[in-house]
């Protein structure tokens, strides 16, 4: 469900334009100039917008075949990271882990994708499900609902404490430099989460495009009812879609904890509403567009907080996203909604 | 001219009549506050006191170490055979530190509301206590906090007077500010000095004090902010010069300066040490080896202080532990409003009681007895602190 090529292109190139008019400004002319300056923030960014783009993936399946804005999708995340949390935990810690690391974070991003999933599951037969055929507020508030429910359920089971994932001693505090040590510099731990972000969105496109499950998934986005009338068991992929989703949504979680260290029960709400701010922006219900999204989202933010000040960071990522809406209300890669007469 | 008079004199008798009104209106409110004040509260075997504290929300992290804490001291207090006829029960308010300190208010009128409950605990922060004080002053309600620490929030004029009625078991920030600079200056001998604040107001307090000493002595200060619910701290970090000396953290959630800290190691930047302020006392939980901070030197061979180390699992939680004191403050002070009313109190004579307080010994370290202004009469200096590699936290100065 992406705009036409045509379309897609026109939007991109303006974007570039955009991006190009700023790049020359902060590295020539803002007060803190510099190539290294921006290289580095932008390395920063894109880790950053890897974690968002995973999220936002996760709102844009769902709304991509239910139309629902699954805001209960940002505590499932949080619910990830916690995950990956226990798993870490369980198997001694990040200074002392029982077994070879590499292992240890194949089990935290295993554990924590199919816990989230199996939560995503069981969100959408309980609280969406039954709601299938109501008014479209119903299921909004039903997420709402999930979301705070969600949240004080984690609070009341574990506390309101933070936990710190301490991933730089899991994994390494080295990585590599670019243009010498004073230079860009980018952690391993960095590089593993682009990397790894990079490979599950491919594997995403991969089941859209090429399985046959991506195409029922396509089917029953387009129509409902015409793809029931085919075979396809309509509640079966919308059930899918959420455990994929979700499962991604986990993985975000386990790579913030280990990049960003902390968790606690309210991690969700903010990530939560940068992941779906950058599903809107890239065009919420498009696969590639919540991955553009994501990383504009992340780029920004770290931009913001560098050349302007941490204070003033959300306020451009949400008035990008107002004026997003406000220009092109379908988002940068999404499909105008058609009229008919 | 004749219409201008008329007006005038319109004018006037609107305005009698208003006053009149409001005058009337009020003169209820304040009857009721002042029989909230006095009005007679049979004591029981078992007396309350509230705790205002964020419970949850953003800072839910350091209030729930204050309501363990305060907890900590209502379970022994309770555990005591001595007090069987005398117990306390803790009633709970969740003010949702840095959401709104409409939940701040709303807690102190609940407990104004409340007739058995006589004394309270918190709130934690210094804008909570200027939104509630009207709450606890029209309920006759003395409060004490752990954590407060703006400086003016005693001065009695200049957020509002509360004198009489609110208290503090922590030192203000005009305290801790000039032993961090001092230090800086002294004995680290730094020329240049980041200072990051967490944009709430006990960090923007302290940030403000220590930059301007700082700058008056000549030292390079360059300033920035960053959320308490940050966790991605890399554009703040890239900011840094690498020729800056120290970075001053005074923030209130150790999981945050950790999660600084190896942000700031991993980027390379691990020559720059890191400076808190009390409210990263948190040994075990902010572990930076070298990193340096501030805090009151709190007794760690008291039994109590150890008894909660060991319960909960060697974290001290050491913010929440002026909650303690003022738990423990607050319980004294009923208890012997009690004893003198013989068996009666009045939320007035509690409030007297607090004023007339002398801890000739307590867990943070120094004997707690308060001036007229509700600050403690101190010998209540700061401590400097530096973390080992270890974790834990070695008093240097």
């Amino acid at each position: 469900m992406i705009s036409t090529p045509r379309q897609a292109l026109g939007n991109l190139a303006g974007l570039g334009v955009l991006l190009l008019i700023w790049v020359v400004y902060a590295v020539y002319f803002s007060p803190t100039q510099g190539w290294t300056f921006f290289l580095q923030l932008t390395v920063d960014g894109i880790i950053l917008g890897s974690i968002y783009a995973l999220i936002a993936l996760g709102y844009s399946m769902v709304y991509g075949i239910l139309k629902l804005l699954n805001f209960a999708h940002g505590d499932v995340y949080m619910i990830g990271a916690f995950i990956g949390f226990g798993v870490l935990t369980l198997f001694g810690g990040p200074l002392n882990p029982a077994i070879p690391v590499a292992l240890l974070v194949l089990c935290m991003f295993v554990v924590a994708m199919l816990g989230s999933g199996f939560l995503g599951l069981a969100i959408e037969r309980f609280a969406y499900r039954p709601l299938r055929d109501a008014p479209r507020i119903a299921p909004l508030i039903s997420a709402l609902g999930v979301a705070f429910f969600l949240e004080n359920s984690v609070l009341l089971l574990l506390g309101a404490n933070y936990r710190n994932y301490d991933g730089y001693d899991l994994i390494s505090y080295n990585g590599i430099h670019l243009g010498g040590s004073a230079g860009v510099f980018v952690s391993y731990l960095g590089v593993m989460v682009i990397v790894g972000a990079l490979l599950l969105m491919v594997g995403l496109i991969a089941l859209v495009r090429w399985t046959q499950f991506g195409k029922a998934m396509r089917a029953v986005s387009f129509d409902r009812e015409a793809a029931a009338m085919m075979g396809i068991d309509p509640d079966r992929v919308i059930a899918i879609t959420f455990f994929v989703g979700s499962a991604l949504g986990g993985a975000a979680g386990v790579m913030f904890g280990l990049v960003y260290s902390q968790i606690y029960y309210l991690v969700g709400f903010l990530a939560g509403l940068k992941g779906f701010t950058a599903a809107v922006v890239g065009g919420i219900g498009s696969i590639p567009g919540a991955m553009l999204g994501g990383l504009l989202v992340g780029l920004v933010e770290s931009w913001a907080k560098g050349y302007l000040n941490g204070n003033v960071a959300d306020l451009v990522v949400f008035g990008i996203l107002i004026g997003v809406m406000l220009i092109r209300p379908s988002g940068l890669l999404g499909t105008p909604a058609l009229k008919k007469v | 001219m004749k219409k201008v008079m008329v007006a005038a004199v319109f004018a006037v008798a609107l305005s009698i009549l208003a006053a009149t009104a409001l005058g009337s209106a009020n003169a209820p409110a304040r009857a009721k506050a002042s029989s909230l004040a006095t009005a007679s509260v049979t004591c029981g075997k078992l007396r309350t006191i509230g705790m205002a504290a964020p419970i949850t929300g953003p800072a839910s992290d350091i209030g729930n170490q204050q309501v363990r804490w305060a907890k900590f001291f209502v379970k022994r207090w309770n555990a005591n055979k001595a007090n069987r006829n005398q117990k306390i029960k803790l009633v709970l308010g969740d003010t949702q530190l840095g959401v709104d300190t409409a939940f701040a208010v709303k807690v102190a009128q609940s407990f104004k509301s409340n007739s058995k409950l006589l004394a309270v605990v918190g709130p934690a922060g210094s804008q909570e206590v200027v939104a509630s004080t009207s709450a606890y002053k029209a309920g006759g309600l003395g409060f004490i906090s752990g954590s407060a620490t703006r400086v003016t929030l005693t001065d009695g004029h200049t957020d509002g007077n509360r004198r009489g009625y609110f208290y503090r078991t922590v030192p203000n920030d005009g305290q801790q500010g000039p032993t961090v600079a001092n230090y800086m200056t002294k004995t680290l001998k730094w020329k240049r000095v980041y200072i990051i604040d967490d944009q709430e107001t006990y960090s923007q307090g302290l940030a403000d004090g220590v930059q301007k000493i700082l700058n008056n002595r000549g030292v390079t200060t360059k300033r920035d902010s960053i959320s308490q619910t940050a966790s991605d701290f890399s554009a703040a970090i890239a900011k840094i010069p690498s020729s800056y000396q120290g970075i001053y953290i005074p923030w209130q959630l150790a999981p945050q300066a950790q999660a600084f800290g190896q942000q700031l190691q991993a980027a390379g930047k691990s020559k720059i040490k890191l400076f808190g302020s009390d409210g990263l006392f948190a040994p075990g939980v902010w572990k930076i080896a070298g990193s340096y901070d501030s805090a009151f030197p709190y007794n760690p061979a008291d039994p109590a202080v150890k008894a909660y180390v060991k319960a909960h699992g060697g974290n001290g939680e050491f913010f929440g532990l002026p909650s303690y004191v003022a738990a423990q403050v607050d319980t004294l002070a009923v208890t012997r409003a009690c004893k003198a009313g013989h068996g009666k109190t009045t939320r007035a004579a509690v409030r007297k009681q607090i004023l007339k307080t002398n801890l000739a010994s307590s867990l943070l370290g120094f004997p707690v007895r308060f001036q007229k202004s509700g600050e403690m009469k101190l010998p209540a200096a700061f401590g400097i602190f530096q973390i080992q590699k270890n974790g834990s936290f070695k008093r240097i100065g």
